[in-house]
């Protein structure tokens, strides 16, 4: 059913990452459940308890090139540029006021995000249906969020925070003109 | 048998018996969500976020936590620490405190329509769009009070039974007792020294978790303190993202309130059926002290998304090694326990079978929790049903089928009956990983294709897999009827009488 579906690229590279670590996961362990069949009272345990050294070391490699791999691609601690436009977003329940909610495309646009009440999540999707990115709107601050819209089109807008009653009927759109 | 002994059984079974039966209530409460979701029997919007409250309160505390702090009791008990006086008060205090507070999450959620979600996130409590009240909020964090309280009692019951003359500490002073109770023995076995046996390992994680819940509830414990004031006093407020940080400072540690239990379950049992030692070497205990740390500074990965900018953004960044940091106690204790079970005379039984699954269950959940942890990766994930997917991996098919597995363990131990059938539960088991697997994968999709989690309507276009999980979940639901049935009917005795001879002695063989 994925393929028939839209979804974005660092989705993909997780389903990809995911797909392929539950492959070797899956593999060790049936490995591990084949091998009970062997039955072989001399396995050298010992030597399996000295090897979890390695396993250690191995482990923090892993990580620590994950980490290296990822952390540059964080996308939080933009500034805005000076030529950004400004959006102002208000979450209230059960809605979103965006002034303006025409914007243009290729231009950054800096998100300044309030709520009234609860927490929300200014969640944008494109016209796709692709998650193009989230924040969270929280009480009694001003988020910023810069993001540049590619392409002209309709956006539409979801709450991603629980935010009671009516939460998933709070949408609304975003207009990106050329 | 030790009095000790005997009171951690009776302790053991009520923990049992009373997690399972909140078990089967917050189960039906899921599937009503789904079936809700699917619109096969839509539920009002409320009364889907009450149901959604008292789901995923019932489920993670009232079934998962609370089993597994009964399970605590009698691991320890098999592996020589007893329950003695104090101990066992604090764990009957802890049943009662559990069941009180359970009790008044389902009153609040089920009967006064309280909808704020398991996480109850400030200030939703008091924006309730006319649905309930302050009174109701007040019962609500109150009853989540309670449950605290017990988590509290608990964990001076597990550091009163192991800070005991039953570590054998050569030097048996208050902070050596600690260090070896963590594992140290392991690491410096001259500065903590013991006489004649080490610290069984099923130790290490108990100790390790009753210090951090400590740490990680009572800030929560305030912070429902002052929502109880403010609901009488509207002027008593408090900052809503140091109320969302003192949440998942809670929150987050909480998982491991059932995951490292479920490890000692692990250590104790995974050698029982290999009939070989645990395959362990000093790195778990390493794993073991960077856990007690990690685990009181990971929950920052659930506020990724809330420092957006300015230098506050910044700790994200320091906070994702942290969050990567509680991988490394999970991969050592997965290979020890792997290896244990490697090319040995493992024995198939219901209980090994729920164990190793367990293991299987341990390890792909905690794959799709390296996602959560990666920044880069959470920007997508973060609130879909990809977090669900992975949470409720991690707790049906690692600490669930751990607690399946123990149960069909420990239960001719506790009562002194047979299991009344084997097959019937390796069905049970097989029937729920499988397909229990195969619908949280279809959540994972699901959330990779932007599907956002706790909506009573999904939109349309979520609409064939929201389906598709239904007949999944169903059938998972059914296998549960296979594991109570079991239950009745080894309760009745009708699997015939159980004796010591039928079973590997209690307790592991030493390391």
């Amino acid at each position: 059913m994925l393929e028939s579906r839209v979804i974005g690229q660092t989705a993909i590279v997780i389903a990809v990452f995911y797909a392929v670590v539950v492959v070797l996961g899956a593999a060790v362990a049936i490995a591990v459940w084949r091998s009970t069949r062997r039955r072989d009272p001399d396995a050298d345990t010992e030597l399996l308890a000295r090897r979890e050294k390695a396993w250690f070391v191995i482990t923090v490699a892993l990580l620590a090139g994950l980490l290296f791999a990822t952390i540059f691609f964080t996308p939080y601690g933009k500034s805005a540029p000076s030529n950004a436009q400004v959006v102002q977003v208000q979450g209230f329940q059960f809605g979103w006021l965006i002034e303006p909610s025409s914007i243009r495309a290729g231009v950054p646009v800096e998100f300044q995000l309030r709520s009234r009440d609860a927490n929300h999540a200014f969640a944008v999707y494109n016209a796709d249906d692709v998650l193009l990115f989230q924040v969270q709107v929280v009480p009694e601050r001003t988020q910023k969020y810069v993001y540049t819209f590619k392409k002209p089109g309709t956006y539409e807008v979801l709450c991603f925070e629980y935010c009671g009653l009516d939460h998933d009927l709070m949408r609304a759109t975003l207009e990106a003109t050329p | 048998m030790s009095d000790g002994i005997e009171r951690a059984r009776a302790l053991t079974l009520r923990y049992l018996l009373a997690s399972t039966v909140i078990f089967f209530a917050a189960g039906v409460l899921g599937l009503l969500l789904r079936t809700s979701q699917a619109d096969l029997g839509r539920l009002h919007p409320n009364f889907f976020y009450a149901v959604m409250t008292a789901h995923g309160l019932g489920a993670f505390v009232g079934w998962a936590g609370f089993a597994c702090m009964g399970l605590s009791l009698w691991v320890l008990a098999s592996v020589g620490f007893p329950l003695r006086r104090l101990g066992s008060a604090l764990a009957g205090a802890a049943f009662w405190l559990m069941l009180a507070g359970v009790a008044g999450i389902l009153v609040t959620t089920l009967l006064l329509n309280f909808g704020g979600s398991w996480v109850f996130l400030y200030p939703l409590p008091f924006h309730p769009a006319g649905q309930w009240g302050d009174a109701t909020t007040a019962l609500f964090s109150a009853s989540v009070l309670v449950v605290g309280l017990s988590i509290i009692a608990w964990c001076g019951c597990i550091l009163h039974t192991v800070l005991s003359p039953a570590l054998h500490a050569v030097r048996p002073t208050l902070p050596n007792q600690l260090g070896l109770a963590l594992g140290f023995g392991y690491l410096a076995p001259r500065r903590f020294a013991t006489n004649p046996t080490a610290v069984p390992y099923a130790v290490i994680p108990l100790t390790v978790i009753g210090i951090d819940m400590i740490i990680a509830t009572l800030p929560l414990a305030v912070l429902l303190v002052i929502m109880i004031i403010e609901s009488a006093a509207p002027g008593v407020t408090v900052d809503p993202l140091l109320a969302k940080n003192i949440l998942w400072f809670f929150g987050h540690p909480v998982v491991y309130l059932l995951l490292f239990p479920a490890a000692a379950v692990y250590y104790l049992l995974i050698p029982r059926y290999a009939k070989r030692p645990l395959v362990a070497a000093k790195v778990v205990a390493i794993a073991w002290a960077i856990a007690v740390v990690a685990n009181v500074l990971v929950w920052a990965h659930h506020v990724y998304l809330d420092y957006p900018s300015g230098t506050q953004s910044g700790i994200n960044t320091a906070m994702q090694p942290i969050t990567f940091a509680l991988t490394i106690p999970s991969a050592l204790s997965l290979y020890s326990l792997f290896m244990t079970v490697y090319r040995s005379r493992f024995e198939w039984t219901a209980a090994s079978t729920g164990l190793f699954l367990g293991l299987v269950g341990w390890l792909l959940a905690g794959l799709s929790g390296v996602v959560n942890a990666t920044i880069a990766f959470d920007v997508v994930v973060h609130n879909t049903l990809w977090i669900v997917g992975h949470f409720h991996h991690m707790a049906l098919l690692n600490i669930g089928l751990a607690i399946f597995g123990a149960t069909y363990a420990f239960l001719p131990e506790l009562t002194g009956k047979a299991l009344y059938s084997d097959r019937l539960g390796k069905w049970h088991i097989w029937l729920t990983f499988l397909f229990g697997t195969a619908a949280f994968a279809l959540w994972l999709v699901q959330g990779l294709e932007g599907a956002p989690r706790r909506f009573a309507v999904l939109p349309e276009r979520y609409d064939t897999l929201t389906q598709a999980t239904v007949p999944l979940l169903i059938i998972v639901a059914l296998a549960q009827l296979l594991f109570a049935w079991n239950i009745v009917q080894t309760l009745r005795g009708k699997g015939g009488r159980y004796t010591q001879a039928q079973a590997e002695p209690a307790g592991a063989p030493a390391a």
